[in-house]
């Protein structure tokens, strides 16, 4: 019963921080790991400030 | 089209066929139960099981057929996420963080609003509406355009307009997304004007909310970056906080200097949407916008489970006596068109055809994920609705008409509402309005129009209901507020942004500096235009003798469902432009029916002689008084005559407007069907080349047996070996298998 509620608050917790954009420097590394091995990549800090940037120009839609 | 859905969901065994058909009863006894009591009183939970038991047949048998029959998945093609991957909008998402962000981006105050006032008619003909609309147009515009972006690489709306119809219904299509965009910012803002005016406890905790951003803010690009759930833990806390203090404030001499007339907030809220569009995002919108996510997907659960806690019973009627005299307070008109154009949100929007069209299709990893992503949130956005039919419902149905009556019927005083609400034909006695308003700590609730005051009031008593008792009725009435407002005003700032937007990429084409998006004169420029745009008719809004929210919400009902006529119109167009006219009737049913909704609707507010409802009618009655020098009620100087007079030429021309952009949209589309019926032009899509896809991924919410074997396999695999495949490239793969039994 603990593992299951343990695993209960894993999940949630894993579907908060990929809705809310946590992991988005995690995905960034596993992406650049992938398709631009020989290239540096940015640090937390810097990737964090590009992705805000970015939202300067695409700044997403709200509906009513 | 001959689609052959492989039938890789199993077969009908006697306990699958039991379970549906348990479903099937249960929702028919709930319906039944809905339909049939008169007189009796309902419980809410009817409503609930009503609208799940139709949901859940709608999504199994319903939208899979529109997903394998009519669009034809293909989760053998690669989407343009896996394509085109490049880790900024490109992105393969897994299914249920972009169902999430897809209905984190949908639902706002509107389904919220909406229902509340609808429920002036009774509670059925709204939530039939709500149910049924979304199911048989809603959710299938949504999925369908989401569907036919992402096989466009993620178009936009007018973008597919231009491409599928012509030049002509594109810009049509372009200018009815500017004047929505509009109508939708004021009266939003509208919204919120009317549940802060005088409320130094409502204003008081919302000015809050900027410097808890700009903290957020600072926090995220300094101190921490990238933790956006501790921070926003840290925003809610300290939102939590700021409601309190709010309490504190309310009773101290600090009151006054927070108690705001509805104009000065208008300039507030026009001052502080400048700023927004103009700040840098990471400053004010961004950390706004995680604050109102997370407040919204919290509330509308605590609301939920609320609900199921205290099973509360409907005061509402069925149906009002105002559902066929048509001359009720809230908005005037007969049930037809108008509760179909007032629910404006819940059950078919237009507007939700824009965020279909743009960021989700990008994201997604299979093509027969568009039913849960497309069709899945926009349901649950139903929900949202039912459940503000429900708290606006159990109110006392005086108090529901004290508060959401203008203020020239009900006036400004206890005794002249419970006169007037008598008049209506309902009982509320001046203490009792009193009383209403002392127990959530509002000076008066009386002409507290726009919908959010009435369902903090229905918020309230659920919650104190089920959690915390009558001593925290004040602290509930004002957390519903100031969670209703902060995403208005996250509409409001993100709403600014996309308009600027558009306005620099429409008048870039003209001078080409005003496209740059970092040329500060044009930012400026452009952000006033939009800003000073929706702040007139907020302003008009607020000032109206007749009430800006019943004057103007029709108005924005119709641009609503304009938009989801344009979105029909182009999905109609690429079904019968790609040889599946026998399934055209799937978008063309809705499109019909909105058509029908939307330009009766337009025909009454520009042609009708009742001077309540023909904005024309309107301006001739209030015309002929200025004329006379007459000054007639509600109107109270001869300056609010002539005010009368310029706003309802205004909101005529603008209904004149938005039914001839429905008519040129479908005139132009229609000739596009009539040359590809006819064989007169080789129809050309503009649709993505196909390549094969290397991901897998589930379909539905659970992944099946042969999900779970596919994943192992991809895992165990390096991606790009040779995967096995189900068919041939030509071939339609195992579309929409997502096992929801």
């Amino acid at each position: 019963m603990t593992t299951r509620l343990r695993r209960a608050m894993a999940g949630t917790l894993w579907y908060m921080r990929e809705v809310m954009g946590e992991n988005a420097y995690e995905h960034y590394l596993a992406h650049q790991r992938r398709a631009h091995p020989d290239e540096p990549v940015l640090s937390r800090r810097e990737f964090e400030c590009r992705r805000m940037d970015q939202m300067e120009i695409r700044p997403g839609q709200r509906c009513c | 089209m001959t689609a052959t859905a492989t039938p890789s969901t199993g077969r009908w065994t006697p306990r699958r066929i039991a379970i549906w058909g348990a479903v099937a009863v249960l929702g028919a006894v709930a319906w039944g139960i809905l339909a049939l009591a008169r007189g009796e009183s309902v419980n809410a939970v009817w409503l609930i099981v009503a609208a799940l038991c139709s949901y859940a047949i709608a999504y199994r048998f319903y939208a899979r057929f529109i997903a394998t029959r009519v669009l034809g998945v293909d989760d053998n093609r690669a989407t343009p996420a896996e394509r085109l991957d490049n880790d900024v909008d490109f992105q393969p998402t897994d299914r249920r963080v972009l169902f999430g962000h897809h209905f984190a981006a949908i639902a706002g105050a509107g389904p919220l609003v909406g229902p509340v006032l609808a429920a002036q008619m009774g509670y059925l003909p709204g939530t039939m509406w709500i149910i049924f609309g979304v199911i048989f147009a809603g959710a299938v515009q949504d999925m369908v355009i989401l569907f036919f972006s992402m096989r466009r690489d993620g178009k936009s709306l007018g973008q597919m307009a231009r491409d599928e119809i012509g030049p002509l219904g594109g810009a049509a299509a372009l200018l009815a997304v500017f004047a929505i965009m509009i109508i939708l910012l004021a009266v939003l803002a509208l919204v919120v004007v009317n549940a802060l005016a005088d409320s130094p406890w409502g204003t008081f905790s919302l000015a809050m909310t900027i410097p808890i951003a700009l903290f957020m803010g600072f926090y995220l690009r300094v101190l921490r970056p990238g933790r956006v759930l501790e921070t926003s833990a840290i925003g809610v806390g300290l939102l939590l906080a700021a409601i309190v203090l709010g309490g504190v404030i309310d009773n101290s001499s600090l009151a006054p200097a927070f108690t705001l007339s509805p104009k000065t907030l208008v300039v507030c809220l026009v001052v502080y949407g400048f700023a927004a569009s103009v700040l840098p995002v990471w400053m004010l919108l961004a950390p706004r916008d995680y604050l109102s996510t997370f407040m919204k997907v919290g509330t509308i659960g605590l609301l939920a489970a609320g609900i199921l806690f205290t099973l509360p019973v409907l005061e509402n009627q069925a149906v009002t006596k105002f559902a066929s005299s048509g001359d009720g307070p809230v908005f005037a008109g007969p049930l037809f068109p108008f509760v179909f154009i007032i629910i404006a949100c819940g059950a078919l929007s237009g507007f939700h055809a824009l965020i279909a069209s743009g960021t989700t299709p990008k994201l997604i990893e299979k093509e027969s994920q568009v039913r849960m992503v497309g069709y899945g949130a926009m349901l649950t956005e139903s929900f949202v609705a039912v459940m503000a039919m429900i708290a606006a419902s159990i109110l006392d149905q005086g108090l529901y008409f004290a508060m959401n009556s203008p203020p020239g019927v009900v006036g400004t005083t206890v005794q002249s509402a419970s006169e007037a609400v008598t008049n209506l034909g309902f009982t509320i006695t001046p203490d009792q309005l009193q009383a209403a308003a002392a127990e959530v700590e509002e000076q008066t609730l009386i002409a507290r129009t726009g919908g959010a005051p009435t369902l903090a009031v229905g918020m309230s008593t659920i919650f104190s209901g089920a959690f915390g008792g009558d001593a925290l009725k004040a602290f509930w009435y004002h957390f519903a507020i100031m969670f209703e407002a902060l995403f208005i005003l996250t509409t409001v700032d993100a709403g600014t942004r996309v308009g600027r937007f558009m306005l620099q990429d429409t008048l870039g084409n003209v001078w080409k500096p005003m496209g740059r998006p970092s040329w500060r004169p044009g930012v400026y420029l452009t952000s006033a235009i939009v800003v000073g745009a929706w702040g007139y008719f907020l302003w008009v809004g607020v000032t109206d003798p007749l009430g800006g929210i019943n004057q103007l919400f029709p108005l924005f009902g119709i641009a609503n469902q304009l938009l989801a006529a344009v979105a029909l119109t182009v999905a109609t167009t690429i079904l019968i432009k790609s040889g599946r006219l026998r399934w055209a009737w799937v978008t063309a049913v809705p499109l019909a029916w909105d058509v029908a909704v939307t330009l009766s609707a337009s025909w009454y507010k520009i042609f009708s002689s009742d001077p309540l409802i023909g904005f024309f009618a309107q301006r001739d009655k209030y015309q002929q008084a200025l004329d006379a020098g007459e000054v007639i009620p509600p109107a109270k100087s001869l300056d609010d005559v002539s005010q009368i007079v310029t706003n309802s030429t205004v909101d005529g021309v603008l209904s004149i407007l938005f039914a001839g952009l429905i008519i040129v949209i479908i005139a132009d589309a229609a000739r596009i069907w009539w040359h590809t019926l006819s064989g007169r032009r080789e129809p050309v899509l503009a649709e993505a080349p196909v390549e094969e896809s290397k991901l897998w991924a589930p379909s539905g919410l659970f992944p099946t047996a042969e999900d779970r074997a596919r994943q192992a396999e991809q895992q165990a695999e390096p991606v790009g070996a040779g995967r096995e495949r189900s068919g041939g490239a030509g071939d339609r793969g195992p579309g929409g298998s997502g096992d929801d039994g």
